[in-house]
């Protein structure tokens, strides 16, 4: 049962039209591939600035990732998910593998970055939007434990074994935890699904 | 057992938020996800929730961005679609790979026959040349360290810089730079701090485009410049650069 008056998180039609954006763009439309930079460029910078922190880091991850959208668009299969999925799975798994390959390197080498940005700043730039708020809201409907795994599993790039040490609860609570939550998000922005 | 699949089952919200950092288990739940219908509805359905935390997130990227990436997927050449020729649940190892290993067979034998008739008309070295120049250029692309710079020239037109420090090479196009008088060239510069090295001559350009033109030798700490020098180049540059781009990374 989903709660009244949440709708689909995308509008309705946005979906299928980057479905079809991504079918020209994997025959050469550099034209498609243009509407679906601008219709795809913020969730990816977001999501990978929320992950690596790093501007400038962010800002070469989001460009790999979209330059991989237009060399991979042949290999999208919209019978498996939607074409914002496919292209936000490609961007979190650069964003991840950036923190994973840095989190090695920062062992060896103390570097002088940029003070880490803190979650305000985040939240600060964050533009106002209906979907934001509904994210949001739904987050805070959640568990304290299922809020924390999954901001951490997803917004900060660490595995179940890590955000399990980095909590301190087993990992098949866990695992659960984030499975569960999720299904609650689900349900709460009406993702039909 | 019952315990063991229940395990597996459970992984479905770790795996739709990429948190599974053990190839292992995430295989082995991929696999696992073949087999359960139920399983594989629900990662995508979580896979779809993930995509709406990422919109939860969404924030405007840098401007310069845009042209960036817009230049870049010009130069860049596309994957050709993934033909699946796999059978459902083949029974033996045997029964999978057979279809394939006869495709694979079909496939050599028509490009033999392929090389063998270009070999006939002559043109097999520069097929050759261009295949070479295609997969230079794809290295450098699809490098992990690869840059994009696009930069206004002064004069008219832009140019577009994609580099590899790791491949240690450049790719340069360059869109409506004005012609040259007959006698001068565009060239190409790898400016260290030991010595600066040529880079080659830009090639003339075809409707207001030049390249890609693959350049090797790039070095850390070089900076990347363009000159306008006599036709065939000079050892060292003469002329004020219109074009110093520092590399980094």
């Amino acid at each position: 049962m989903r709660p009244a008056g949440t709708g689909p998180g995308l509008p309705e039609g946005k979906d299928r039209d980057l479905d079809r954006l991504l079918a020209l763009v994997a025959r050469g439309d550099e034209k498609a591939f243009a509407s679906v930079y601008d219709q795809l460029a913020g969730p990816v910078y977001g999501l990978i600035r929320r992950v690596v922190r790093n501007p400038a880091q962010s800002e070469e991850v989001a460009q790999e990732v979209l330059l991989e959208v237009w060399r991979a668009a042949s290999r999208f299969d919209p019978s498996k998910g939607s074409a914002a999925t496919w292209v936000m799975t490609i961007a979190h798994r650069r964003a991840v593998d950036r923190v994973r390959s840095a989190a090695a390197a920062a062992e060896r080498e103390q570097r002088i970055a940029q003070p880490p940005s803190g979650g305000d700043d985040v939240a600060d730039a964050v533009e106002a939007s209906l979907e934001q708020e509904r994210v949001r809201r739904c987050l805070d409907g959640l568990t304290e434990l299922q809020r924390e795994s999954i901001t951490l599993a997803y917004y900060g790039g660490y595995s179940y074994r890590e955000v399990s040490a980095l909590l301190g609860s087993t990992l098949g609570t866990i695992k659960t935890r984030i499975r569960d939550g999720l299904i609650r998000m689900r349900d709460c922005m009406g993702v039909s699904w | 057992m019952k315990l063991l699949r229940y395990d597996v089952h459970a992984l479905t919200g770790a795996y739709a938020v990429n948190a599974i950092d053990d190839e292992f288990e995430r295989e082995k739940f991929e696999r696992h996800m073949h087999r359960c219908q139920q399983c594989a509805s629900e990662v995508r359905g979580l896979t779809e929730t993930a995509t709406r935390l990422a919109f939860g997130v969404s924030r405007p990227p840098p401007t310069r961005m845009r042209d960036s990436v817009l230049s870049a997927i010009s130069l860049t050449r596309q994957l050709p679609p993934v033909i699946d020729h796999r059978k459902p649940r083949p029974q033996h190892w045997w029964t999978g790979r057979l279809p394939m290993l006869s495709y694979s067979l079909a496939m050599a034998t028509v490009g033999v026959a392929i090389v063998l008739l270009v070999a006939l008309i002559g043109a097999r070295h520069e097929l050759d040349q261009a295949r070479t120049q295609n997969a230079a250029l794809a290295a450098v692309l699809s490098a992990p360290d690869s840059h994009s710079v696009t930069q206004t020239i002064s004069s008219g037109g832009r140019v577009i810089l994609v580099y590899s420090l790791r491949k240690h090479a450049m790719i340069v196009t360059t869109h409506g730079l004005p012609a040259l008088p007959s006698g001068k060239v565009y060239q190409l510069w790898f400016i260290g701090p030991p010595a600066t090295r040529s880079a080659g001559l830009l090639p003339a350009s075809q409707a207001g485009r030049a390249g890609p033109l693959l350049s090797r030798g790039l070095a850390r700490g070089d900076t990347i410049g363009i000159t306008i020098e006599p036709a065939g180049g000079t050892r060292q540059p003469t002329t004020k650069p219109i074009l110093l781009v520092a590399t980094h990374g």
